[in-house]
């Protein structure tokens, strides 16, 4: 299993060097780009959560991510250490609803639901812990298990 | 990087990545085309959740006067996050071919 983690505050502006870390640890493992395109996106917007609710008027929290390769399965972990929040709980936008019923708000949650395999959300100690995995098309037709070290 | 201009037949130009940080700006453009129809996302390489909110806050505007938005050029994996958001349904989306 190929797995690598990185530890940043909170703060916003740390997203290009998170993505920077997905987008490395994407092509050292010869994945498709354009898979990664919906990690990108969950990580833009589970992490802007975290610094949006992360530690009101005190410093930032701790947050690392991890990425872990298993055979064709990516699993995507961000934890942090802010106050306990499940952005899972957030109320989901009824995407069948007509264009003028739609609130504009809402969808990057969903999003994150619809485009991964799992998404689970817990607390753990002083830590939220947001896991996403997805099985991605490169590693499976690959299909031998291998370590990519 | 991202870019927004008009192209050479009016249409509206998107290219390169439409973050969070690049909302504002997008929408502030769109906001400023009074008819806005055609949008050329064939340099668009990512869109956040927050980028999808200008596609369907510029499709509100233009529906109320009856006309639409038509997104050509989209490539595969850009299309898809349309697709799981739903808008597929609600705006005209072209794939790019091949």
């Amino acid at each position: 299993m190929n797995e690598r983690r990185v530890l940043v505050p909170g703060e916003a502006a740390q997203l290009p060097a998170l993505t920077r870390f997905l987008r490395e640890f994407w092509s050292a493992a010869g994945l498709p780009a354009a898979e990664a395109l919906c990690f990108e996106l969950a990580l833009e917007e589970l992490f802007t959560n975290v610094v949006r609710h992360g530690a009101p008027g005190g410093p930032p929290p701790a947050v690392e991510l991890s990425l872990a390769l298993a055979g064709p399965r990516l699993t995507m972990t961000l934890a942090d250490d802010g106050p306990a929040f499940d952005p899972l709980a957030l109320p989901q936008p009824d995407v069948g609803a007509a264009l003028e019923d739609r609130p504009v708000g809402g969808l990057g949650v969903f999003l994150v639901r619809q485009m991964m395999d799992t998404v689970s959300y817990r607390r753990a100690g002083p830590r939220n812990e947001l896991c996403l995995t997805k099985r991605v098309a490169a590693a499976a037709a690959g299909a031998s298990g291998a370590d990519f070290a | 990087m991202f870019d927004i201009q008009l192209g050479a037949a009016g249409e509206i130009v998107m290219a390169g990545r439409l973050d969070a940080t690049q909302c504002e700006r997008a929408l502030e453009f769109l906001n400023a085309v009074a008819a806005p129809r055609v949008i050329d996302l064939a340099g668009l390489e990512y869109v956040a959740s927050a980028g999808l909110r200008v596609f369907l806050l510029t499709q509100k505007r233009v529906r109320a006067s009856g006309a639409g938005l038509q997104l050509v050029n989209v490539a595969a994996p850009i299309h898809d996050i349309f697709r799981y958001a739903g808008f597929d349904r609600i705006i005209d989306i072209v794939r790019a071919a091949g």
